[in-house]
């Protein structure tokens, strides 16, 4: 299924960006012992304080960031809402699992164990918003957010909506990133953000970020970009996934001399950068751009770099030198954007975007 | 709009491993809730559980598997998919998807090696088992063992995931996306989950008494189950028989509160009328219904608001099979959907254990007796889960 979808509005919270300046900022934020948390920001000015004492910090973040998106595309009541996230309320799972077992299996508070419940956010989102409508979510790693925009694709094409709010949400956690840590997810003496994509060590930095995005079936004048395709691939080999990306090059008329940018999960694991560099070499013309020296690496990392591709695609003048990979920024159009991601070499996705 | 066949099914539940099993009890009329003999919680002498009635080392027997390797989640799934996959699967025979669900995941393991895993000076020797605090885990232990390469995604929407991942399969399948994929889901018990539930006062201490009056809450299971689900092009070069077809679904959230539903039923009507509309059914088609039926004081009054509304004309049967394996959340929907084919390919109808006294509020009659030589052509089936996540299915006869 190739059918076009139209981003009418995209919001992020990263460590980069505490979203209400909705841009990269110019001061750029370090890791912390190799992990970029986001920030916490004012609630307030969305949730009460009776509210906000129930909402878990990443229930609060996922909601904001939602909310903010629906008034950006000006759409109060959605066709439908569809998360992705990998681990969903970290925070709540590891509350409810050390209160079963400090309380040994005493009286416990069920807010943290409602809150660890992965589909917890769309519901709230869906209550916030007061929309009954399809909801649904994926928890599937690096093809989490993936699929709840195959999902919204779907209902576009059956005709069953038109328009959606998908989005993603992860949070890292000290105890998490122990555990990862153990099974060699990180680098392990701390690195700079501007060393993160030549480090020698294997594994990546840790991250974590909400990110959300009002899609539509047609295009208006909010339209900030247009995906034309996206495919998923798990754990290809080199040949299918650049004959994959060659298919999809085919099927929207483009050459690879067509494409201007091409954006790259790369996350300074040398372990997987051989496929990054096979993608890299498809496209000598164009302009590669990394994040997740910005991000950090999470399951939904790609919502980063979605967002930031939504921004490039409607503002096509200049490439912030951030994330230029060659360094330095750069000044060029900007209509064909290849996005190529894996997490940890297993999920693989690619997204094929152009300006509105 | 294509039509969805289901050519395979397996299933692991209390009631036991395999479909003949499982139709066995149910035909007898045989729970499978009783006291938990394999999971190590405090809460087992007092709240009935639905168990799979084997350890892990008996379930890595069946599955094949070397015993410590695979945690629960992924042995019951193994079983029960190699059951809906049968003799002489090849995944490339046509392009083949795969859409799990779960609510927890690897939780069952993890949460009996927690305190090892966030002690940075143990080492974590089986990483299958360390790094399955997540969905995604278990799902590609099972895309792998069964060569399955496109498509695979892991849904967890509560106790309407796997009735939400098959609804998915059958969306993709509609759309061209793939030609085959296999569906279900799998949930294994957790203290985590139980004393999630028991903390908001939704567990019996007795065995759940599903649409009576006198209920007072779920009791918790385990399983998994798959079906295969194929589109004409896809028989065509797999050659599988069809068991049914899978011709309506509707996913609908209420938007009415975090983990209770609508008194009057709303979320549980939209669901089981948007299923009919896709299905192009009227609710007299409806020969019947698998509800949801946890047998919460919340659920079962809604649901039967709901089921009022939408046969006013009178009630098909309806049963809850949820009195014989308790409620598998995430496995719920896929395993009331092989209890659904079951009534549909053997015409018979499995009763509400223990109903005896309706509801005073919304007076149900559920039947008690296994019903034979009935013909089933449509059967409704729905789960209705945490978040106002509410699904609904239709299984229709084949042929």
């Amino acid at each position: 299924m190739r059918e076009r979808m139209y981003i009418q509005a995209a919001r992020a919270l990263s460590a980069q960006n505490g979203f209400m300046d909705d841009a990269l900022p110019s001061l750029l934020t370090e890791p912390v012992d190799n992990l970029f948390y986001f920030p916490t920001i004012d609630y307030s000015r969305w949730f009460s304080i009776m509210q906000l004492r129930r909402m878990s910090r990443l229930t609060r973040a996922g909601m904001a960031v939602a909310i903010e998106t629906l008034r950006d595309a000006a759409l109060d009541k959605p066709d439908a809402i569809i998360t992705g996230t990998g681990k969903g309320s970290l925070g709540d799972t590891e509350k409810f699992m050390e209160s079963v077992r400090v309380h040994v299996e005493g009286t416990l508070n069920p807010s943290p164990f409602i809150q660890s419940t992965y589909n917890a956010l769309n519901g709230l989102i869906g209550l916030h918003q007061d929309v009954d409508s399809y909801n649904t979510t994926y928890v599937h790693r690096g093809f989490s957010l993936e699929h709840a925009i195959q999902d919204a694709q779907l209902l576009f094409h059956e005709g069953a909506a038109a328009n959606a709010l998908v989005g993603s949400v992860e949070e890292m956690t000290a105890e998490h990133f122990g555990i990862k840590k153990k099974l060699g997810y990180w680098k392990t003496a701390p690195v700079r953000r501007e060393d993160i994509l030549t480090d020698q060590q294997p594994g990546a930095v840790a991250g974590e970020g909400c990110f959300f995005f009002a899609f539509a079936k047609q295009p208006n004048d909010k339209t900030l970009a247009t995906l034309r395709d996206l495919q998923l691939l798990f754990e290809p080999t080199s040949a299918t996934l650049l004959q994959t990306i060659d298919d999809m090059l085919s099927a929207a008329h483009l050459a690879p001399a067509d494409i201007d940018v091409v954006i790259t999960g790369r996350n300074g694991d040398w372990r997987h950068d051989h496929y990054y560099d096979a993608v890299s070499a498809l496209f000598p013309r164009a302009t590669e751009c990394c994040f997740k020296q910005l991000s950090g690496e999470f399951d939904t990392a790609a919502g980063f770099g979605l967002w930031l591709a939504a921004k490039m695609l409607s503002a096509p003048q200049e490439i912030p030198a951030a994330v230029a990979r060659q360094g330095g920024a750069v000044s060029r159009p900007v209509k064909n954007l290849l996005m190529y991601n894996s997490y940890y070499g297993v999920q693989h996705s690619l997204y094929l975007l152009e300006g509105r | 709009m294509q039509t969805i066949f289901v050519t395979g099914m397996g299933i692991v539940s209390a009631l036991g491993a395999g479909i003949e099993a499982n139709r066995l009890a149910l035909r007898e009329q045989r729970s499978g809730l009783g006291t938990a003999q394999f999971i190590q919680s405090r809460l087992t002498p007092l709240l009935p559980v639905g168990e799979v009635p084997f350890s892990n080392e008996s379930l890595s027997r069946l599955a094949g598997v070397t015993a410590g390797t695979q945690n629960r989640l992924v042995l019951l799934g193994l079983l029960a998919m190699r059951e809906a996959l049968g003799d002489g699967f090849a995944a490339t025979q046509v392009s083949t998807g795969f859409i799990n669900a779960t609510s927890v995941g690897g939780m069952a393991d993890v949460e009996n090696i927690y305190t090892e895993l966030i002690n940075p000076d143990k080492p974590i020797a089986n990483s299958a088992i360390g790094d399955s605090l997540d969905c995604a885990q278990g799902t590609e232990i099972l895309a792998r063992h069964f060569g399955i390469q496109q498509q695979i995604a892991t849904v967890s929407t509560a106790c309407s995931s796997s009735a939400n991942a098959i609804g998915y399969g059958m969306r993709l399948l509609q759309a061209g996306v793939v030609d085959r994929v296999i569906c279900g889901g799998s949930d294994t018990l957790t203290r985590f989950t139980l004393n999630g539930f028991n903390s908001l006062r939704n567990t019996d201490t007795a065995l759940c008494l599903p649409f009576d009056e006198n209920r007072n809450g779920l009791n918790l299971g385990e399983g998994a189950a798959y079906l295969v689900l194929e589109t004409a092009k896809s028989l065509a070069a797999t050659k599988r028989l069809p068991l049914g077809i899978l011709s309506g679904y509707a996913n609908y959230n209420e938007a009415f509160h975090p983990t209770a539903p609508s008194p009057d039923g709303k979320g549980a009507y939209e669901a089981m009328q948007g299923a009919l509309r896709k299905a192009a059914l009227s609710p007299e088609e409806i020969s019947y219904v698998n509800a949801h039926g946890t047998a919460t004081l919340n659920n079962d009054i809604a649901e039967a608001k709901a089921m009022l509304r939408l046969f006013p004309n009178g009630l098909p049967p309806f049963s809850s099979t949820k009195s014989y394996t308790g409620h598998t959340l995430a496995a719920a929907g896929a395993i009331e959907a092989v209890f659904s084919l079951l009534s549909i390919l053997h015409s018979e109808l499995y009763p509400t254990l223990r109903f005896n006294t309706p509801m005073i509020e919304a007076p149900i009659k559920a039947f008690l007796d296994v019903q034979e030589g009935v013909k089933v052509n449509h059967v409704l089936s729905s789960s209705f889960g945490f978040g106002g996540n509410n699904a609904s299915l239709i299984l229709s006869r084949y042929a």
